[in-house]
């Protein structure tokens, strides 16, 4: 054998373990991921884990706006000094102060969607389990026209170009923002969310990745 | 003078200017394309730090496009593809070419078009991101139609260079700089195939869900350890010992260093989600393997610091291993970086932080561009047949590139851990995350002043390097040298070997 092509195998094996064992195996096992099903009597619901999947169209517009440069979809364990499950807000408890931590997150939280968004930086809050904190969606609404009007410390880009400014016709849009005055339009014009707003809207307010693990937290909570 | 090649004969450096005559379109046409895309980066790189501080900055409704969740990945897009990676491919071209000992025959017009459809697919890329096509996949952000176009020009420049080389008789051997570099040109085709086939169209068939964004963080980092890392590094094995006249201190060392590399870098990259979705497994694998990735970069940096041993005054005269030299020093910095990301004990504060880009720039930017200026430094005069103007505009760059990336880095790691200690803190458990906005922003401002010393020095590159492309250059024999008191030590053109 000559010695460019021990070369060649060398780099072929050395690469392709890793990429075998890494990638290729893990990918066609993640298919083999199912639903479990909750059990009446252990855990005192019905259904299965995860129940509603994530909405897609949505998640097509979180992905275009770029929203995973700054928004994390995971929630952390709590050791090693990480505090993502005590976070107020940050789980399905939604109470002033939580009684439980939220949970970790799993690989079958994530199931259906075709790449989870889990994040490159973690610059705004997690969002892993937004559904649950940020119910009101006209709120929702003027948080993306005007990031500033709900806190003026924030550094979110407005996302201007998905709403609509408009004539207001008769009594108005429903859908219309209820912005503050300084980001209000002009006498006459309102502002009202665009389709593709709506679908980042609605796909906000899917996640909800705090549902409890058949046969644990629900056991543990009852306790 | 000192030459490293006692034989060094007249035939032989005719020889010389025939390869480098047979290479010079393509890689010529590579370096000034992608010197255009650093400039591009650069200036979005500043327009996105600044925008991190003061979100009001070109915040109008006709430049809604601009915003900064499409203007960092754009901006990390055309730094990676448009001038890291082409520039690389330049430099790979001219090291296999002088490496096989033999004048490209035939191939230099179809790696140029090749080159022209690297450019349009990443053209096309930077524009789908900001369209709206983005796939916020980190570092994958083109829209999926683009990655076959750069992939097939991929795969035409580096077929026909291995092609080249392993058809000459001089290939046989453990050469260090081939194989780094051959390295490279294997492995990147194969990451990238992978990850967007995976990505972009089985994923769509078959949900990958969080195993996705694991696929995704794998991609980051092999690409920087086994296609940045091997061309960096074999750029480093072929200057320093032709500059230093000495030969590389321990070959056994080197070899070492390169298997080291080549099989521990395919595991490292899930480190990113730890504590995450992904089996425990996966992110410990990889944070081992990157506290393991310590031993080849301590093997490099010894290697290269005994062959530059007593010679260490060539760094003050020689632009190229003054580069060089900063380059190779950056890949310690980097895989200590690395292995402080890959730990619970000190990336549990630095995990999903600034400090993770500040490991990103080390890598594209200190190590790897500054090694890469370097090649540029001395490949294009022997293309161009003209020396460099001006040797303030050389020194201009290399101070201002240096303390910019240095600004960046040291700005954005303990940016980094100021914003994942606030974001850990437990008395921050009722207000999310103004304390890590409020922390940062003073190392944001320093991220956007670093960006501001790069964008100065890279433009004066720019400028320098379109002179020399167009034939502008000074016409002289001797090299342009950075103190012309140890001009009489050492000219490093005349000591050039195949």
């Amino acid at each position: 054998m000559t010695s460019s092509k021990k070369f060649i195998y060398g780099l072929g094996i050395c690469f392709g373990l890793p990429w075998l064992i890494m990638i290729i195996i893990p990918a066609l096992k993640a298919q083999k991921l199912m639903p479990l099903p909750y059990d009446k009597d252990r855990d005192g619901v019905e259904g299965i884990y995860p129940g509603a999947g994530i909405y897609r169209q949505g998640q097509l517009v979180y992905a275009r706006e770029g929203c995973s440069q700054c928004h994390t979809q995971m929630i952390r364990p709590s050791f090693a000094g990480m505090m993502d499950a005590t976070k107020k807000g940050w789980s399905s408890d939604q109470s002033e102060i939580p009684s439980e931590p939220a949970r970790s997150s799993n690989m079958r939280d994530y199931l259906g969607e075709p790449i989870a968004f889990l994040g490159v930086q973690r610059t705004g809050p997690d969002l892993a389990n937004a559904g649950y904190r940020l119910k009101d969606k006209a709120a929702m609404h003027v948080h993306l026209y005007a990031p500033r009007a709900v806190s003026e410390w924030s550094i979110m880009p407005g996302f201007r170009h998905l709403y609509v400014t408009q004539v207001i016709q008769g009594n108005g849009s429903p859908d219309a923002l209820d912005l503050p005055k300084e980001y209000a339009p002009k006498k006459g014009f309102e502002i009202v969310p665009s389709l593709e707003a709506n679908e980042l809207v609605n796909y906000i307010s899917s996640l909800k990745k705090d549902a409890p693990l058949p046969g644990q937290v629900v056991a543990e909570a009852k306790k | 003078m000192e030459t490293t090649d006692t034989t060094d004969t007249d035939g032989e450096s005719l020889r010389r200017v025939e390869i480098d005559r047979s290479v010079k379109g393509p890689v010529l046409f590579l370096f000034a394309n992608s010197a255009m895309w650093l400039l591009a980066s650069t200036v979005m790189g500043l327009f996105a730090s600044v925008k991190l501080f003061a979100p009001n900055f070109l915040d109008y409704d006709c430049l809604w496009f601009l915003n900064y969740a499409r203007l960092q990945p754009a901006h990390m897009n055309a730094l990676i593809y448009g001038w890291a990676m082409q520039v690389g491919l330049g430099v790979a071209i001219w090291l296999l070419a002088r490496r096989s000992g033999r004048p490209l025959s035939s191939g230099a017009g179809m790696m140029v078009t090749a080159g022209v459809f690297w450019n349009i697919g990443v053209t096309l890329g930077i524009i789908g991101i900001f369209g709206g096509g983005s796939t916020s996949l980190q570092w994958l952000e083109f829209p999926a139609f683009v990655w076959p176009v750069l992939v097939m020009a991929f795969l035409i420049i580096a077929i026909r260079m291995v092609q080249h080389y392993m058809s000459s008789s001089a290939s046989n051997g453990f050469t260090l700089t081939s194989h780094y570099v051959l390295a490279a040109l294997f492995c990147f085709p194969w990451i990238y195939i992978t990850v967007n086939l995976l990505l972009n169209h089985y994923a769509l068939q078959a949900p990958l869900g969080a195993f996705g964004a694991g696929i995704n963080a794998w991609y980051v980092n092999t690409l920087i350890l086994l296609f940045f890392a091997p061309l960096g590094l074999g750029a480093c094995y072929y200057f320093i010992p032709k500059i230093t006249g000495q030969p590389v201190y321990s070959y056994q060392l080197a070899q070492l260093g390169f298997w080291c590399l080549i099989g521990l870098a395919g595991w490292t990259g899930m480190q990113k989600y730890m504590g995450g979705p992904l089996p425990a497994w996966m992110p410990a694998i990889g944070g081992m393997v990157s506290l393991l990735l310590l031993v080849p970069a301590g093997v490099v940096a010894l290697n290269h610091h005994l062959t530059t041993y007593g010679k260490h005054a060539l760094i003050e005269s020689s632009p190229t291993l003054r580069f060089v030299f900063v380059g190779s020093f950056s890949f310690l910095v980097m895989s200590a970086l690395g292995a402080l990301l890959g730990t619970f004990w000190t990336g549990a504060s630095m995990q999903f932080t600034y400090a993770e880009y500040g490991f990103h720039l080390i890598a594209i930017y200190g190590f790897f561009s500054m090694t890469m200026f370097g090649a540029v430094y001395y490949i294009v005069p022997r293309l161009a047949g003209c020396e460099w103007l001006s040797a303030r505009l050389i020194r201009n760059h290399f101070w201002f590139s240096v303390y910019g990336i240095a600004a960046l880095v040291v700005c954005m790691v303990i940016g980094g851990m100021a914003q994942g200690q606030s974001v850990n803190n437990p008395e921050n458990w009722n207000q999310s995350m103004v304390g890590s906005v409020k922390n940062a922003s003073g190392y944001l401002i320093g991220r956007a002043l670093a960006w501001a010393f790069i964008l100065f020095s890279n433009f004066w590159f720019f400028i320098h390097l379109v002179f020399m492309v167009l034939g502008l250059g000074r016409r002289s024999v001797s090299p342009t040298l950075l103190h012309h008191a140890h001009a009489d030590h050492h000219a490093p053109s005349s000591t050039a070997t195949v």
